[in-house]
């Protein structure tokens, strides 16, 4: 194959592949339910150099190229929508390439994952601030910023990843070359800022979906990791969505508290977890003898530079809690229910919420609907989660049963909460179809209720337009900006049925 | 082959197969305040493409269970490049976990699906050739290293052992061909303990680890009754054993080939010696003044659970001032050699090993202890390599027979 050996060319032999095998294995994201569609080619690229010239081949001849992390991504945005193409495996380029103490900033290559980088930053005193997506151990930066992404830890305080990124190395699809942010003058050896050149053109590949260029640097902003902690978990035993909303937003109005993560996990999640759980040491045992009926959690972590500031933002924040009648708050420990604490201290946070999905037994898979709201519109989200499953009932049952509900929610920035919800469907063929069917009736029924998804994949950035949930004038723009950096079509084509559908 | 038997071990654990997620925490998961750094050394050590890993593994299995895949060389060199150390089991989302322990952490056992695959892939006529010779080697004189099945017993200069005895001392393959001097240090100290133990040549064959790992159940199968009859001949209700592959090979395949529980104990060395140290049989006397790390075997570590004895033993000698490594226990990082990497993908190996040389480096040590021959000789190898010839890997029995003269 011509496009195969012109690929070796650049990359070496080792790091390109057509084999069968190692297609199969690229072709398909999280949502295993559904049918794979392999690329045509795979590549490992070592530089911004080597994306470049295959983009150019790729180009030339009209190639799709679909850019791809650490491929955890839930909405099927790191495999081609039809077989054939060239995958682009970003995985090799994890180099921190400058790790700037002055300027506060460190400048990577987009493969590394958040775990990795925060690992580095850690042990000099800093950290990223949110700490990428709840699949940070194994997810990159350049998903996270294409997926505006949260989850990871701190985005109460930090919001999503991309806030943070103050300029890009892009590949675009003629191969050019391109560097935002303030380390596109010359003149400036050190990036520092995102704005002041001009437009915020960073802005464009953020969020993108991958679909504008190919993401090879970044350059994020670090903080300062706080030296003082504090975790609290309570139990809400009343009408958790409208005292969660009023919790988080009076958490909002306090102004800066140093709230680093709240989190509400529903009933759903507790009970799930209570009745999954069979050995004799975990966070969830200690909540079967506090909260043995599996009423929603609540937990919170804080920071601060002193134990002062720390008591007293703390002290705010459980008065807010305590104040709704059924709210109650579990003693400061792990082994006292504090999951908060463990979240934290132990990296819980990467590892509790992806057992959910084999919660319905063997071979179940998620296929999330996971999406921001305003928080004061949790209550009525809520409602119109339990509409959707209650008219969608036969359905799921005859899904395998599929599961439907809210697996947990976290606040993130400003006013913004996310909820993760969605569907838990089974892996087996013969559910492949009304799995297909769920889940598109799934994601169209929050994009009519006004949920914002973050990372969108293929299924929820055509969501979008199947819902025609963008104006006219406005989905023109959109095609004319991706046309403007991409005029064949080539990258990640079919998300927002940009460049092929 | 009939349509039905094709596949046929992969088929068995289908289950476990579609249960991955497609997280990829296999692949390089970092969780630095529980000691995670890092999962598959394939991986890292591989042009890295997704087979390579976990998660790539199982996907390429849904295809040959889908019926849309099919076999091929390249396939089956990469599933041979896998060390079978299964840290990707202790990160897996889908399985063990600490914290979360639900029946749903048991879905997938990860190393059980690599090696039904190769048994698939053996089967259909793709075993890696280097490992076919050593098979053959098995079947022909009970051992992986082409020597006579009488030479076995050279190690023993003509000491003669009881045929019965309430302990059988299991040698393998490995210390009496390649590293005598481990054989002698294990009668030495159980000599001195008073333990009253036997060995059963020439009834003792090859365990089979290497056979199973390899995809060889037939010949394993045939070891396993072998070796189990004989055990149970000489009267033993316990056996000690100190190779660590064997051990697993013992404690963990036998019952599952065989289908029923083994009818003696089976106890790794360091096990077995803390337990005579804790009874007052065994007496750590002599001062060790060394600065040294631990490396876990995968054999005895993260297969077995066997994580404290050989950290209690070292702690008991006098001396030592004794440092983990950033990785340990479940985290810690494979030597290499496991699976049949090391006969098959030798450069491959001690790439791997060079990685744990360079960690214990980070800590101003430069002794590594552990407690498996296969460990030894390839850290030995890794550290030449990088030609750090002040580097010294040496087993447990080193140090405990030097501390009980």
């Amino acid at each position: 194959m011509k496009k195969l050996s012109l690929i070796k060319e650049v990359v070496g032999s080792d790091y390109v592949s057509d084999a069968d095998f190692m297609l199969q294995s690229y072709g398909k994201g999280i949502s295993g339910g559904l049918i794979e569609k392999r690329p045509d080619v795979v590549v490992r690229p070592k530089s911004s150099e080597e994306i470049a010239e295959i983009l150019k081949i790729a180009n030339a001849e009209m190639i799709p190229v679909i850019p791809r992390g650490g491929g955890a991504g839930l909405l099927e945005g790191v495999f081609p929508l039809k077989s054939g193409g060239i995958v682009i495996d970003t995985t090799r380029m994890d180099k921190i390439l400058d790790f700037n103490e002055n300027n506060m900033t460190v400048t990577v290559q987009c493969g590394i994952t958040w775990a990795q980088l925060n690992n580095f930053l850690n042990t000099r005193g800093y950290y990223t601030g949110t700490m990428g997506p709840g699949s940070g151990m194994s997810a990159v930066v350049g998903g996270g910023l294409s997926h505006h992404s949260v989850g990871g830890g701190g985005a109460a305080k930090y919001g999503a990843v991309t806030r943070h990124c103050i300029g890009l190395k892009v590949v675009l699809a003629n191969g050019d070359i391109i560097t935002t942010g303030s380390g596109a003058s010359k003149y400036i050896k050190e990036p520092f800022s995102r704005w002041g050149i001009g437009p915020d053109l960073t802005s464009i590949f953020l969020g993108d979906q991958g679909i504008m260029g190919i993401k090879t640097e970044a350059t994020l902003f670090v903080y300062p990791k706080p030296k003082f902690r504090s975790y609290r978990t309570f139990i809400v035993r009343r009408k958790a969505p409208q005292i969660i909303s009023n919790i988080f937003l009076n958490y909002r109005k306090l102004g800066d508290v140093g709230i680093y993560d709240a989190f509400w996990l529903p009933e759903l999640s507790v009970s799930a977890g209570l009745g999954l759980m069979v050995s004799e040491f975990t966070v969830f045992k200690l909540w079967k003898e506090v909260n043995p009926k599996g009423k929603d959690i609540l937990f919170y972590t804080c920071e601060a530079e002193s134990e002062e500031a720390l008591a007293q933002n703390v002290k705010k924040l459980n008065e807010i809690a305590l104040e709704n009648k059924g709210v109650e708050m579990l003693g400061p420990e792990i082994n006292e229910g504090n999951i908060a604490k463990w979240h934290y201290e132990e990296n819980g946070h990467w590892q509790i919420y992806h057992g959910f999905w084999g919660a319905a037994g063997r071979g179940s898979v998620p296929q999330t609907a996971e999406h921001h709201i305003p928080i004061h519109q949790i209550p009525q989200m809520m409602d119109t989660l339990l509409k959707w499953e209650t008219e969608n009932q036969e359905l799921l049952m005859k899904a395998g049963p599929a599961i439907h509900g809210l697996g947990s929610a976290l606040l993130c920035d400003h006013t913004t909460v996310e909820m993760d919800s969605g569907l838990v469907c089974w892996n087996k063929p013969e559910f492949r179809e009304i799995n297909e069917k769920l889940w598109k009736s799934n994601l169209e029924m929050i994009i009519k209720s006004g949920g914002m998804p973050y990372m969108a994949g293929m299924r929820f950035s055509r969501a979008f337009i199947d819902t025609n949930a963008f104006s006219d004038q406005f989905y023109n723009f959109m095609k004319a900006v991706k046309h403007a950096l991409d005029p064949n079509g080539i990258i990640s084509p079919g998300k927002y049925y940009l460049g092929g559908t | 082959m009939t349509e039905s038997e094709r596949f046929k071990h992969i088929k068995k654990l289908k289950d476990m197969i579609i249960s991955c997620s497609g997280i990829g925490d296999c692949r390089i998961g970092f969780r630095p305040a529980v000691g995670r750094f890092g999962v598959c050394p394939a991986y890292e050590h591989s042009p890295g493409f997704e087979p390579y890993h976990a998660r790539g593994k199982l996907r390429v299995l849904f295809g040959i269970l889908d019926g849309t895949l099919e076999l091929s060389k390249e396939l089956a060199k990469v599933w041979f490049q896998c060390t079978t150390c299964g840290s990707c089991h202790a990160i897996c989302h889908q399985s063990y976990n600490d914290n979360i322990n639900w029946f749903i952490c048991n879905y997938i056992d990860h190393t059980k699906v690599w090696e039904a695959f190769r048994a698939d892939l053996v089967e259909a006529g793709l075993a890696i050739p280097r490992h076919t010779e050593l098979v053959q080697s098995i079947q022909d004189d009970h051992n992986p290293y082409f020597e006579k099945h009488e030479e076995r017993i050279k190690w023993l200069a003509g000491r003669k052992f009881p045929a019965q005895a309430e302990t059988v001392y299991y040698v393998g393959c490995t210390e009496p061909y390649r590293l005598p001097d481990y054989a002698q240090k294990m009668i030495k100290i159980l000599d001195v303990s008073g333990t009253n133990y036997t060995v059963i040549h020439p009834e003792e064959w090859c365990c089979g680890s290497i056979a199973i790992r390899t995809g060889h159940l037939q010949t394993a199968t045939e070891l396993a009754e072998h070796n189990v009859a004989a055990i149970q001949k000489a009267g033993a209700k316990q056996v000690v054993i100190h190779c660590a592959g064997c051990y697993r090979t013992f404690k963990v395949d036998y019952p599952e080939i065989l289908g029923k529980e083994l009818p003696f104990q089976v106890y790794h060395a360091t096990e077995y010696f803390l337990d005579l140290v804790n009874q007052g049989k065994l007496k750590f006397v002599k001062p060790i003044n060394k600065k040294i790390t631990y490396h876990d075997p995968c054999h005895i570590g993260r297969a077995a659970k066997i994580y404290e004895p050989p950290r209690e033993l070292l702690k008991k000698i006098p001396g030592i001032e004794f440092i983990e490594m950033k990785r340990n226990r479940e985290n810690a990082w494979c030597c290499g050699a496991g699976g049949g990497v090391k006969s098959a993908f030798p450069e491959m190996a001690v790439e791997i090993a060079q990685d744990r040389i360079l960690e214990a480096e980070e800590l101003g040590v430069k002794t590594i202890v552990t407690a498996c021959p296969f460990c030894v000789t390839n850290l030995r190898d890794g550290a030449k390599s990088l030609g750090k010839s002040e580097f010294e890997v040496i087993d447990i029995l080193d140090l405990i027979t030097m501390t009980i003269e």
